[in-house]
């Protein structure tokens, strides 16, 4: 696996619904494997998805509270990414130099967003209140937020990151935040958000109108 | 009650699910069903000539068919007719869909599995892009139910399509089958483990 460095910016890792208080689940953002969890606490938290004591993926990993424990042999870790401690070694204190490689991550607009740990911007604020909607997995990634407006026939209403714009659709009344995450050989992602105020009949035409990006969005092998 | 049982299937696992939700006492035999093939020897053939398992004894009678036990175990013996909701005839239909739809998992996901985990010969890249075609199908089905407010592939309650589908796709990472790209399948996969009663196989590695 190759240094995980992310390029530059926050990417829309998944809608804030992916990953619940109290569990992990798995990202990978272009060619990065990344593990997301939330404690008891809430606070979404992106690390590199490897225990650093044998590359067991952390998002297999079991929440207890604020603490994220690997299920190969049970290193436990803390919010920070410090290892809180070894069940093989019940009386040694882990030395500070054991962690987790932690990213930046927030949540924002109903999504969950990540960035590099020395990234200096601020995750991307987004007026108004918003609900997760959908995540769609398509095969290949739209080449830009242009493409991926076209594919389902929105226009761009304000751009928030390369990857992430509110735009507007004719199907439904409203403004409807839309992104896409590119895991390379994974395929994409794509995410959308809704106002919290939007209807349950809109919801579920934005769902069913991000589904069919997956006709526009094939690989040419598929059928 | 007598279950013929391969602790690693996902098909007897449906079984073990339904008769721990209904609370059922009954007894376990396991059939040797790696390396030692059992299933196909003789004396399982005069059992369940398909040389397939799992196979209920009940009342003196074999029942084979993963799909058929559950529609058996719950029409039978749940006493709030929720599993196989014969009350509400405009479900029944619904749930039978996916029922049939289980058994495409099965064919697929399952199938990659066998070839990963026990080094079964076939076609493994042609069952991984059997089993996303049909993921796709599942996850849009719960993603829709829940912006409807549904937890379940059928409604509101849990019924023995959510037992069906359970096993191979919470086990489809053994086939090399990304569960990532699913999000209302994970989510649904988390619920089903919160269920009373519910029960952990091997090479399900969830916890609330």
């Amino acid at each position: 696996m190759k240094p995980s460095e992310l390029e530059a910016g926050w990417f829309p890792a998944g809608l804030q619904n992916y990953v619940l208080p109290k569990t992990a689940g798995r990202v990978v953002i272009a060619d990065n494997d990344i593990a997301l969890w939330r404690g008891e606490d809430g606070q979404i938290r992106a690390w590199e998805n490897r225990c650093p004591h044998r590359g067991m993926r952390l998002s297999y990993g079991i929440v207890r509270g604020n603490t994220l424990t690997c299920l190969y042999h049970g290193w436990s870790y803390d919010g920070a990414g410090a290892c809180a401690g070894i069940p093989a070694h019940p009386e040694l204190t882990p030395p500070k130099t054991i962690r987790a490689k932690a990213y930046r991550a927030a949540d924002s607009g109903g999504f969950i967003w990540v960035a590099n740990p020395g990234e200096t911007t601020a995750a991307p604020s987004i007026d108004g209140d918003w609900v997760p909607n959908r995540s769609v997995h398509i095969d290949l990634a739209p080449t830009s937020l242009n493409e991926l407006a076209e594919g389902i026939g929105a226009e761009l209403v304000s751009k928030i990151t390369d990857h992430a714009a509110i735009v507007r659709v004719p199907e439904v009344k409203g403004k409807v935040l839309l992104a896409f995450l590119d895991m390379k050989e994974h395929g994409a992602m794509i995410h959308t958000s809704v106002p919290a105020s939007a209807s349950e009949n809109v919801a579920i035409a934005v769902s069913k109108l991000s589904t069919r990006l997956r006709q526009v969005f094939k690989a040419s092998s598929a059928a | 009650m007598k279950l013929f049982d391969y602790v690693l299937s996902g098909n007897c696992y449906k079984i073990r699910l339904l008769l721990d939700f209904l609370e059922l006492s009954h007894e376990k035999q396991a059939v040797d069903f790696f390396p030692g093939r059992e299933h196909k020897s003789d004396a399982f053939l005069q059992i369940n000539p398909l040389g397939q398992i799992p196979v209920l004894e009940d009342d003196g009678a074999y029942i084979r068919d993963a799909q058929a036990i559950l529609v058996h175990l719950a029409s039978r013996y749940d006493p709030t007719g929720t599993w196989w909701p014969v009350n509400d005839p405009s479900q029944l239909g619904r749930v039978a869909q996916w029922l049939a739809f289980a058994d495409s998992i099965t064919s697929t996901a399952s199938a990659a599995r066998l070839h990963d985990v026990l080094g079964y010969d076939l076609d493994v890249a042609q069952a991984r892009a059997g089993a996303h075609k049909l993921f796709r199908v599942l996850d849009d089905h719960l993603a829709n139910q829940e912006l409807q407010g549904f937890n379940w592939i059928a409604g509101s309650r849990p019924t023995v399509a959510d037992i069906a589908c359970f096993p191979y796709v919470a086990l489809a990472g053994d086939g090399g089958i990304e569960l990532f790209y699913y999000p209302a399948i994970q989510r649904w996969i988390r619920r089903f483990v919160n269920l009373p009663r519910f029960k952990l196989m091997p090479g399900i590695n969830i916890f609330d």
